[in-house]
C-alpha cells in the first residue's frame, strides 16, 4: 500500500514537472510600419520587440516600446512620440492572443490565423492576423502583415497634415523565437 | 501512515507552487524581459527657439533649419497709419546646422539695426526619463555686430568698433515636468561696451521660460528676462513674451506678443526700451516660421 502511494505520488510529481509549459521567446523581434500617400511615404522600424509563445496552449503575447521605432528623419521620430502616439503617456503597444489550430510539433511551413487583442494608446481592438509559421529544429519563425486603421486608436491628426498620413497603416512583423529559459 | 500524509501534503504544496509559477500572464513575463537602458526625455520644447530666446533643444545631426523671424509694430501717435499692426517691420533671416546630435552652429541677419549674429550651442546634459532629479543643460555662446543706430533702441553713436560688438553667454537649464509642462531657467551674461561710460559693461540677467502643451501640436509659451544690473543711461525693461507655438510637420510656426523689438540676444535682454502693454509703439507682434530640412539620409 505504502509503496503504491509513493509511486503514485512520484508519478504526479513527475507529470506536474513535465507539463510545465514550454515557452519560446524573441527579444529582437521586428515590427515595421508604412504609411503610403501620394504626398509622402513614412516608414519606421522597431528591432527590439519582445514576444513570447506558450506552446502548451498556443497563446502568444507581444510587447514593444513605441519610442524604439526608428525613422529616416529625426523630427518624424520626435513628432511620432510627442504628438501622435504620445509615448510619454502610453509607452507600450501590446498584443495578446492565440494561434488558432497551431501544432507546435509540426516541422516545416504552415499558415495560421492569430486572433487577439491589440492595444495601442490604452485602446484595445480585436484583430485576426494571417501568419506564416516556420518550424525548424528549436527555432520558430512567425511573420505576417496586417493593417491598422489610424482612427481606431484615436490618434490626433490635424487637418492640415491629413493628406500626408495614410488612413490605414500597413504593418509587418517578423519574430524568430528561441526556447525560453528563465 | 503519518509519514505518508506528510509526503502527500508536501507534494500537493509543490504542485500548487509549480501551478502558480505558470499562471503568470505572458505579457507580465515580457515586462520583465525589457532591458534596462537609459532613456532620454524627448522634446522638452518643440523648437530650438522658445519664443524670443533660445531653448535647450538642439536638432539631430545633419539637420538644417531655415528661420524666418519677424516683428511688426505700430509707431506711436501715427494718426495717418493705414496698417493694422505693421507700420514697421523687423525681419531676421537665420540658419542653424547641427553638426552632431548635441552641437549646433547658427547665424543670422537682422534688418532692424542691421545686426549680423552667430552662435554655438552645445547640449551638455540630457534629462533622463523617469528620473526625479534629472535636468537638461545646454550651453550657448553668441556674438553680434551692429551697423546702424535706431532711435527706438539706441544708447549713443557707434563710432568705436568696440561699441558695435556684443557677446552673450547662457546656461540653459530645463526640465520636462510632465508631458505638458516644461520650465526653463537661463542664467545669462552679456558683455557689451556702450557709448555711455555710466553703463555697466558686464550685465547679468536671468531668464525664465515655460511651455504648456494644450494640444499635441500646439503649445503656449512664455518668457521673461530679469536684468540684475541694467543700463544706467536709458530706461530699460525686462523682455517679456507670450506666444503660441504650432508645429506642422517640418514647419514650426511661432506667434507671439512681446515688448522686445530685437531678435538678437544681447539686444533684447539688456536693451528692451518698451514696457509690455498694448499701446502703439510698445506692442510688438512676432511671427516666426522655422523650416527643418534633414540633409542626412
Amino acid at each position: 500500500m505504502n509503496k503504491i502511494t509513493s509511486l503514485l505520488l512520484l508519478l504526479i510529481l513527475f507529470t506536474s514537472f513535465t507539463t510545465k509549459p514550454s515557452k519560446i521567446i524573441t527579444r529582437q523581434g521586428q515590427v515595421s510600419f508604412f504609411s503610403y500617400t501620394t504626398v509622402e511615404n513614412i516608414e519606421a522600424k522597431n528591432n527590439q520587440v519582445l514576444s513570447i509563445v506558450n506552446l502548451e496552449n498556443n497563446e502568444i503575447a507581444i510587447s514593444m516600446l513605441m519610442n524604439a521605432f526608428v525613422f529616416k528623419k529625426a523630427l518624424m521620430h520626435e513628432h511620432f512620440n510627442e504628438s501622435y502616439i504620445e509615448s510619454d503617456l502610453y509607452p507600450k503597444a501590446t498584443f495578446e492572443g492565440k494561434i488558432i489550430d497551431f501544432d507546435p510539433t509540426f516541422k516545416g511551413d504552415q499558415t495560421k490565423i492569430i486572433k487577439g487583442k491589440l492595444s495601442i494608446r490604452n485602446i484595445t481592438k480585436n484583430i485576426s492576423i494571417k501568419t506564416n509559421i516556420t518550424h525548424k529544429e528549436d527555432v520558430f519563425l512567425i511573420s505576417g502583415k496586417f493593417d491598422i486603421v489610424v482612427q481606431d486608436f484615436k490618434i490626433n491628426i490635424p487637418p492640415i497634415v491629413a493628406p500626408n498620413i495614410a488612413k490605414t497603416i500597413a504593418t509587418e512583423f517578423r519574430f524568430e523565437y528561441q526556447p525560453y529559459e528563465k | 501512515m503519518k509519514n505518508n500524509l506528510v509526503t502527500t501534503l508536501s507534494v500537493l504544496v509543490l504542485l500548487l507552487l509549480s501551478q502558480n509559477a505558470s499562471s503568470q500572464s505572458l505579457l507580465e513575463t515580457l515586462d520583465k524581459e525589457y532591458p534596462t537602458i537609459t532613456e532620454y526625455e524627448l522634446a522638452t520644447f518643440k523648437g530650438t527657439h522658445l519664443a524670443i530666446g533660445q531653448s535647450i533643444e538642439n536638432r539631430r545631426k545633419g539637420t538644417l533649419q531655415f528661420m524666418n523671424m519677424n516683428r511688426f509694430w505700430n509707431l506711436p501717435d501715427n494718426t495717418n497709419s493705414q496698417s493694422f499692426i505693421a507700420d514697421r517691420w523687423n525681419a531676421r533671416l537665420g540658419l542653424e546646422y547641427s553638426i552632431t546630435d548635441r552641437f549646433t552652429v547658427g547665424g543670422g541677419w537682422n534688418s532692424f539695426e542691421k545686426i549680423s549674429d552667430s552662435y554655438l550651442k552645445y547640449n551638455l546634459i540630457r534629462q533622463i526619463k523617469h528620473s526625479k532629479k534629472s535636468l537638461s543643460v545646454t550651453l550657448f555662446q553668441h556674438a553680434s555686430y551692429i551697423q546702424k543706430n535706431s532711435s527706438l533702441n539706441s544708447t549713443g553713436n557707434l563710432d568705436d568698433v568696440n561699441t558695435r560688438l556684443a557677446y552673450t553667454s547662457q546656461i540653459l537649464i530645463a526640465r520636462k515636468f510632465t508631458p505638458e509642462i516644461s520650465i526653463q531657467v537661463t542664467p545669462t551674461f552679456v558683455r557689451k561696451v556702450t557709448p555711455s561710460s555710466i553703463n555697466p559693461n558686464n550685465i547679468f540677467a536671468l531668464g525664465f521660460g515655460g511651455r504648456y502643451r494644450i494640444k499635441p501640436h500646439v503649445s503656449i509659451v512664455s518668457e521673461y528676462y530679469y536684468v540684475a544690473n541694467p543700463l544706467e543711461s536709458v530706461e530699460t525693461f525686462g523682455a517679456f513674451a507670450l506666444g503660441v507655438n504650432w508645429d506642422v510637420r517640418f514647419l514650426l510656426l511661432q506667434f507671439q506678443m512681446t515688448n522686445a523689438v530685437s531678435m538678437v540676444e544681447d539686444r533684447f535682454i539688456t536693451q528692451t526700451r518698451r514696457n509690455f502693454n498694448s499701446n502703439d509703439g510698445n506692442f510688438f507682434f512676432g511671427f516666426n516660421a522655422i523650416f527643418t530640412i534633414h540633409t542626412k539620409k
